[in-house]
C-alpha cells in the first residue's frame, strides 16, 4: 500500500521470516465446523433452524465452561466470500472499475439474489467443475452464451465452498500408546488434526494389539508429554494392553476428508475479477455461530496495490477488536491467503458489513455488503403466542431485556440495561407465531417484538450507495486519488441505477479478462402480495432493510402511495424502557453512510398497482450526464 | 496496544505524509487520554482573537476563536494537571457550570477590526445581553476592542453549543464555537449505590469506585450523571466536536485582513467580502484536531490553540457519557465501533417515555449522526458480552494464577462480586471458553475456530497478535507468557509481533476500536489518508489504570 512502511517493514520482516516456521504461513483455506461447543452435534442437527421454545439448557462441563445439555437453539452458518476486484455497469451503460467482493460459496443462491450463507451439509460439498470463464455459470451454464436479459440462471445448482477439495492424507508417529479399560490414548510425536468421528489407522510392529482401524473417541487429550493436540483416543475391542512408549514403528494415520483444505485453482479461476456490488448477501438467524471466510485473491487490474482486505461487521454489539476488520487493530489478510472470522449471531437487526481497509478508497471503489439477522421470533411455532416466546428469551440472561412489571420471572426491581432495545411490549397481545421455519415461507419478523407488529409477507434488502466515477476511473488507473472532491454521480440501490433496479435477474459485464461475470445480482423490485382481506383490500407488507454506505453524503429515499412505517433503526427496535413502540409513519427517510433503518411497507388500504421509491435528493435522480435515473425503483402490490 | 502506539502505528501508513512527520510522533511519549476539560464560571471573560490551527499535513490554518481574556476562575475536571487556557482556542472554552447558577460571559472583540463585529449565540438558555451594540440576533461586541456581556441562568443539565451570531457563514467556519456544559445541582443517590440488582443496568457506580481506587485512578467526571435523572449515571465522560475547514476561506479571509491591516470600523471599506461558496472543506476535525493529532493529550504544547483531544478509553463495564456536538455546518455520521449507544438528550432535552418518566425512550445507534448545532448526550459500554469465548482467555488448566480467575455471575450474568479482579465485569457465560480448536501457547482448546498464528509477521506489522484482553492474556496466547510450554513462544525465542515496540503487551495490551466519521472521504487531512475525523477508543484490562491527566 505505502513506500514508507515498505521500507520500515522490510528489514524485520525478513528477519521475522527467517525465524518462522513455514508450517503456518498464510494460504487459501475455510473453516466451517459441523460441531462446536456452542452447537454440538450429538445433540442437534446443525444444518437446520429448529423451532424457537425456550432458551438452551447450559450445564458446566468438564472443561470448566458452560456447554449446551439441551433443548440447543440456532445452527451453525458458513459463507466464503473473495476480496479481489470487477466491474460492474451503471445505468448508462458505463463500465465501472471495482474493488470488490464476490461470491465464493452459495454461488446459486447469489445469482438469485439471495444470501449466500449456508449450513454446513451445504457449504461442506465439493463442487462441480468449475472452469474458467465466468465461474458461475461454469456449474450448469455456458458462460458468455447469454442473449439478453433476464439470465437465465435456473441451470445453477451448487452452492457449497468454491474449491474445498479432500485433504492431504496424514501419518504421525506415535511416541505413546497406552489403554484404561478399553479407550486407547494416542499421543503422536506431532499433531496428527484429527476430529471426533474420524476413521484413524493404527499400525505398527511392536503395537498389534492397539492395530487397526477405529473412530476417534476424544481429541485434545491433556496428557504429560506434548500439548492436548497432539493427543486422541479410542475404543478398542481388547482391554488390558501394555503401554507402548516410544515405538519406532509405530504410526497412526487418517484418509484424506474435507477439512477446509482448498484446491487454490478454482478458487483463483471462480474469484479472480468476480466481484459485486453489493458483495455478497448474507443472513443468519439469532442463535447461530457464523464463521465468514475472506479469501484475497488481489486486485488484477491494480498490482502495484498489494492490498490487504477484511470485513468490518458494522454494528456488531460488544464486538472484539479482533474480529473487527480495523487492520491498526486486528488481523487482515494478505492476499493469496484465507482468514475466518467468527461471530455468534447478534440481536436480529439490519446491520451491513464493508472492507475497513483505507476505507475512503475501498468502500468509494464497492467493498460494500448486505448482512441482516432474523429473529428467534420467526421460529416459534403458530401454536404459541409471541408473548410467551419473549417472555421465555428473559430467561437467558444472554438475551433478556429485564423491565420492571415485565411479567417474567423472578420479577425484576432494577432498570433496564441502558443498551437493550426490545423489552417486553407495554401492550400484551395474543398474536402467535407465524412459525417461518416450520411452514419455510418468506413471512417473518424484523424484531422480537413480542406482539407481532414488525410482522412482514415479504422482506427486501436495499443498500444504498454512490460512485463517483472519476475516483473509480482514477482507481482503476495508478495515480493518487483526491478525497476532498470526491463527487457522486451515480446513485445506487443495491449496486444499480434506475432502470436497471427493475431489471430482473443478476446483471452481467464484461471484464477485462474478456468474460462476462455476475457483477449486480440484486434488483431492487419490491413484489408485495396483495392478500386481499374478506373486503378484497390488500393487506400485504414488505419489509425493507435499508442501509447506506455512501461515503460522502446524505440520501433520502421517499415512497410515493404507500405509507413507510419505520420499526427499526440501526439494527435496534424502535421502543422504548418502558415497552411502548416507538414506530413512526413518513413517506421518506434519510440515512448518512453507516446507517441503517427497517422500513414497512403496508399496502393496507392501498390499490394494487405500481408505485415508485425514489430519492427527492433530484440531482440523484440521474446516472452520471444522463438527466434520468439514479435512485430510484419499483413497488408492485400484486 | 496503546495510543501512543497506535498513533506511530497509523501515521505512516498514508501515503503523503514525510518520514519526518512520521517520526515526530514518536518523539511524543506521554499517554494521552481525553476526558471533557474545560473552564468554571460561573462568570467567563472571554475573548475572540485570530491564531494559527495546527494540520498534520504541517499547514496552518489561519482561523478566529474563542479565548479567555484573563485567568478563569478554575478547570475541571480537576485531576487534570497543566490546564490553561489561551486567548484563543479551537473550539472555544468549554464552560462548565451547575444548574440554577447564574452565568455571565463577558467577550471581548479581539478579531481583526476588519472582521467586524462578533457575538455569542447560547441556544437553549434565556440569554440577556448587555452593553455592546446591536445586531441580528443578538448584541455584538464592536469591532477594535468592544465588549458585550450575556447573562442567563443554567436552567438544565446537559451539553449544548454555542457560536458566534455575527456573519456566522465565515466566523463560524472560521473557528468560533465551543461547548457548555450543564452539570445537574444534585447527584441522583442511585449513582452511589453498588452493583446492580437482578434485571438492571450497569449501574454501578459505587463499585466502580471502588475498582478505581484499588487501580489507583482517579476520577475524571464533571459529576456523577448527565441529568438530574438515575438513568443518566455514568462512570467516565468525553466530549467531542465534529467540525470542518475549507482552507480557501481561511486563506482569503486572513489576505484581507492583512490587506486592510490598520482600516478603521466606520470606513464601510474596512470590512471582508469572503465568499463562502462554493464549499470545498478539506480538514475534518474533532475537537479542532484532526487524526492523528486528536490522540495527543489535552493542553499538548505543540497544539496551543487546540487544547482539546479526542481519545477516548475506558474498562469493560464502565458506563461512558459522550457528549457528542455538531459544529460547523456538515452533518457527520460518527459511527463507534464496538457497541451501541444510547442517546439520552438533545441539546440538554432528556428524552424520556411518555408513560414512564423513569424510561429512557431515546433512540440506540451505532452511527450518532452529528448535526450543526446540535448536541446529544449517549452512553456507551463496552463488556463482551455474547462474543461466545472468554475474552480473557482463562485456562483453568493454566500454571498461570492470573489465567485462573474465576467469574461468578451476578443478576445479570457480570463478574461482579470483587471490584478489584482483573476480570471485573466479565461476561461469566462465556468464561473459559475457548475460541481456538487446537491449544496456542497457554490457551486451551477445543473452541470452534482456527486462528493465524500471532508469531508471524505476515499476519499484520501492528497488530498485537492475541485476540484477547489483558497483558497477561496477550502474552499467554502468543506462547511467551507465564503458563505457556517450553519452547512455544516462536521459533528458537523470535519475538512475537505482540513484543515488538508498537504494540508491548508489557503496557497497555487493550482492544482498539476506530471511532470516526462513516462519510469515509471524511477520514482524511487535505486528501490525506487516514487522518481528519478519526480516533481509536480502547477498552483496557482493569489492571491497566486509565490516567486522563495527560
Amino acid at each position: 500500500m505505502i513506500n514508507i512502511q515498505l521500507v520500515r517493514l522490510g528489514l524485520p520482516t525478513i528477519l521475522l521470516a527467517l525465524l518462522s516456521l513455514p508450517a503456518a504461513a498464510q494460504s487459501f483455506r475455510v473453516q466451517c465446523p459441523t460441531s462446536t461447543i456452542t452447537h454440538p452435534s450429538a445433540l442437534h442437527n446443525n444444518n437446520s433452524e429448529p423451532a424457537y421454545a425456550a432458551k438452551t439448557t447450559l450445564a458446566a462441563g468438564a472443561n470448566g465452561y458452560l456447554v449446551p445439555s439441551a433443548n440447543v437453539n440456532g445452527a451453525i452458518r458458513c459463507q466464503q466470500i473473495s476480496g479481489g476486484d470487477g466491474y460492474a455497469t451503471m445505468g448508462d451503460g458505463t463500465q465501472t472499475y471495482l474493488f470488490s467482493f464476490g461470491p465464493l460459496s452459495g454461488i446459486t443462491d447469489i445469482a438469485n439474489g439471495l444470501p449466500g450463507t449456508q449450513f454446513p451439509s451445504i457449504f461442506n460439498t465439493m463442487g462441480p467443475a468449475l472452469s474458467a470463464g465466468d465461474p458461475a455459470t461454469a456449474d450448469g451454464v455456458v458462460a458468455n452464451t447469454w442473449t439478453g436479459f433476464p439470465i437465465d440462471t435456473t441451470g445453477l445448482t451448487y452452492n457449497g465452498a468454491v474449491g474445498l477439495t479432500l485433504g492431504i492424507a496424514n501419518v504421525v508417529t506415535i511416541y505413546d500408546i497406552s489403554e484404561t479399560g478399553t479407550t486407547v490414548r494416542v499421543i503422536g510425536n506431532s499433531p496428527l488434526g484429527v476430529a471426533i468421528g474420524d476413521t484413524v489407522t493404527i499400525s505398527g510392529a511392536d503395537t498389534t494389539g492397539y492395530n487397526g482401524t477405529f473412530t476417534v473417541l476424544a481429541i485434545n487429550v491433556p496428557n504429560p508429554f506434548f500439548p492436548a493436540n497432539y493427543a486422541f483416543t479410542y475404543t478398542n475391542t481388547t482391554a488390558g494392553l501394555a503401554e507402548v512408549t516410544e515405538s519406532t514403528t509405530a504410526t497412526a494415520g487418517i484418509a484424506p476428508k474435507l477439512d477446509g483444505h482448498v484446491d487454490p485453482r478454482p478458487i483463483m479461476d471462480v474469484g479472480v475479477m468476480n466481484g459485486n456490488i453489493p458483495a455478497p448477501l448474507m443472513a443468519i438467524d439469532e442463535d447461530d455461530e457464523f464463521f465468514l471466510t475472506l479469501t484475497n485473491v488481489g486486485m488484477i487490474m491494480r498490482p502495484d496495490l498489494f492490498e490487504q482486505h477484511t470485513v468490518h461487521f458494522h454494528g456488531y454489539p460488544n464486538a472484539s477488536a479482533f474480529y473487527d476488520g480495523v487492520p491498526d487493530a486486528s488481523v487482515a489478510i494478505n492476499i493469496g491467503a484465507s482468514f475466518t472470522y467468527y461471530y455468534l449471531a447478534p440481536d436480529a437487526g439490519t446491520y451491513f458489513w464493508h472492507c475497513h481497509i483505507t476505507p475512503p478508497e475501498h468502500l468509494q471503489m464497492g467493498m460494500v455488503g448486505q448482512l441482516y439477522v432474523r429473529p428467534r421470533q420467526n421460529r416459534v411455532a403458530s401454536t404459541t403466542t409471541l408473548n410467551t416466546a419473549l417472555l421465555a428469551q428473559q430467561a437467558d440472561l444472554r438475551t433478556a431485556c429485564r423491565r420492571p412489571s415485565d411479567g417474567a420471572s423472578p420479577a425484576v426491581t432494577g432498570v433496564p440495561d441502558i443498551l437493550c432495545s426490545n423489552p417486553m411490549p407495554a401492550v400484551s397481545t395474543t398474536a402467535v407465531g407465524a412459525a417461518t421455519v416450520e411452514k419455510g415461507g418468506a413471512t417473518g419478523y424484523a424484531y422480537n417484538d413480542g406482539d407481532g407488529s414488525t410482522y412482514y409477507d415479504v422482506e427486501y434488502p436495499l443498500q444504498i450507495h454512490g460512485f463517483d466515477p472519476n475516483f473509480h476511473f482514477v482507481g482503476m488507473t495508478f495515480n493518487p486519488e483526491g478525497f476532498s472532491d470526491m463527487k457522486d454521480k451515480y446513485f445506487l440501490l443495491n449496486g444499480r441505477s434506475y432502470p436497471d433496479t427493475v431489471t430482473p435477474g443478476p446483471l452481467a459485464t464484461q471484464s477485462t479478462d474478456g468474460s462476462m461475470h455476475f457483477s449486480q445480482p440484486l434488483p431492487s423490485i419490491i413484489n408485495i402480495p396483495c392478500n386481499a382481506d374478506v373486503n378484497g383490500k390488500c393487506t400485504g407488507k414488505a419489509l425493507l432493510r435499508i442501509s447506506d454506505l455512501d461515503v460522502s453524503e446524505y440520501q433520502t429515499l421517499a415512497s410515493l402511495g404507500i405509507p413507510m412505517k419505520v420499526v427499526g433503526y440501526n439494527a435496534k427496535l424502535l421502543r422504548d424502557q418502558a415497552g411502548n413502540n416507538l414506530y413512526y409513519t413518513t413517506n421518506s427517510i434519510t440515512l448518512a453512510g453507516g446507517e441503517s433503518l427497517d422500513v414497512i411497507l403496508d399496502s393496507t388500504g392501498v390499490p394494487a398497482g405500481t408505485y415508485y421509491l425514489y430519492t427527492p435528493n433530484l440531482d440523484h435522480l440521474s446516472n452520471d450526464a444522463e438527466n434520468f435515473g439514479g435512485l430510484m425503483t419499483e413497488v408492485h402490490i400484486i | 496496544m496503546s495510543a501512543m502506539t497506535l498513533k506511530k502505528a497509523i501515521s505512516p501508513m498514508n501515503r503523503l505524509i514525510p518520514l519526518v512527520m512520521a517520526a515526530a510522533t514518536q518523539l511524543v511519549w506521554a499517554v494521552a487520554h481525553a476526558a471533557a476539560p474545560g473552564i468554571t464560571g460561573p462568570t467567563f471573560n472571554l475573548t475572540a482573537q485570530p491564531a494559527y490551527l495546527s494540520q498534520p499535513d504541517g499547514q496552518t490554518v489561519y482561523s478566529w476563536g474563542y479565548g479567555c481574556r484573563i485567568a478563569p476562575a478554575g478547570f475541571a475536571p480537576s485531576a487534570i494537571a497543566g490546564a490553561s487556557c489561551s486567548t484563543m482556542q479551537v473550539p472555544g472554552p468549554t464552560l462548565i457550570v451547575t444548574e440554577g447558577q447564574t452565568v455571565t460571559v463577558n467577550l471581548t472583540n479581539g478579531l481583526p477590526t476588519a472582521a467586524g463585529n462578533t457575538s455569542i449565540l447560547f441556544p437553549g438558555f434565556n440569554v440577556t445581553a448587555t452593553g455592546g451594540v446591536g445586531g441580528l440576533l443578538t448584541k455584538e461586541a464592536a469591532a477594535g476592542g468592544g465588549t458585550v456581556t450575556y447573562t442567563f441562568t443554567a436552567g438544565s443539565p446537559g451539553t449544548r453549543a454555542y457560536y458566534s451570531g455575527t456573519q456566522s457563514d465565515l466566523q463560524v467556519e472560521m473557528g468560533m464555537y465551543g461547548a457548555i456544559i450543564v452539570l445537574p445541582s444534585a447527584t441522583p443517590a442511585a449513582c452511589t449505590t453498588g452493583p446492580a440488582t437482578a434485571g438492571g443496568s450497569l449501574r454501578f457506580a459505587g463499585a466502580n469506585g471502588t475498582a478505581e481506587s484499588f487501580w489507583t485512578e482517579r476520577d475524571f467526571r464533571l459529576a456523577a450523571a448527565a441529568y438530574d435523572n438515575a438513568k443518566t449515571c455514568y462512570d467516565r465522560e468525553y466530549l467531542f466536536q465534529f467540525s470542518e475547514i475549507d482552507p480557501n476561506i481561511h486563506n482569503q479571509a486572513m489576505a484581507q485582513v492583512l490587506a486592510k491591516t490598520g482600516c478603521v470600523a466606520a470606513n464601510p471599506a474596512c470590512r471582508l467580502e469572503v465568499p463562502t461558496e462554493p464549499y470545498h472543506p478539506a480538514y475534518f476535525m474533532i475537537n479542532g484536531r484532526s487524526m492523528p493529532d486528536d490522540m495527543d493529550t489535552n493542553y499538548a504544547p505543540q497544539y496551543p490553540h487546540q487544547p482539546y483531544n479526542g481519545n477516548p478509553h475506558m474498562h469493560p463495564g464502565e458506563l461512558t457519557l459522550l457528549r457528542i456536538i455538531g459544529q460547523g455546518r456538515w452533518q457527520h455520521p460518527f459511527h463507534e465501533h464496538g457497541n451501541h449507544v444510547r442517546i439520552l438528550g438533545r441539546d440538554g432535552n432528556l428524552i424520556l417515555s411518555q408513560t414512564d418518566p423513569n424510561s429512557l425512550a431515546g433512540p440506540l445507534l451505532f452511527t450518532t449522526t452529528t448535526t450543526p448545532g446540535v448536541a446529544m448526550d449517549g452512553i456507551f459500554y463496552w463488556t463482551g458480552k455474547g462474543l461466545n469465548w472468554d475474552a480473557y482467555a482463562h485456562n483453568p488448566a493454566s500454571q498461570d494464577p492470573s489465567a485462573k480467575l474465576p467469574c461468578t455471575p451476578d443478576a445479570n450474568g457480570y463478574n461482579t462480586g470483587a471490584p478489584t479482579a482483573i476480570n471485573y465485569y466479565e461476561w461469566c457465560q462465556d468464561h473459559n471458553k475457548p475460541v481456538q480448536a487446537a491449544p496456542f501457547g497457554d490457551v486451551p482448546a477445543g473452541g470452534p475456530t482456527t486462528l493465524p498464528d500471532p508469531n508471524l509477521f505476515t499476519n499484520g506489522a501492528w497488530y498485537g497478535g492475541s485476540p484477547y484482553l489483558g497483558p497477561n492474556a496477550t502474552l499467554r496466547a502468543t506462547g511467551c507468557g507465564a503458563g505457556s510450554p517450553a519452547g512455544s513462544c516462536g521459533a528458537s525465542g523470535s519475538t512475537p509481533p505482540s513484543g515488538t515496540i508498537a504494540n508491548s503487551p508489557s503496557t497497555e495490551a487493550g482492544f482498539a476500536f476506530m471511532w470516526h466519521s462513516h462519510n469515509e472521504r471524511e477520514i482524511t487531512t487535505n486528501n490525506i489518508f487516514p487522518g481528519g475525523m478519526l480516533m481509536m477508543m480502547l477498552v483496557d484490562s482493569r489492571e491497566f489504570p486509565i490516567d486522563e491527566s495527560n
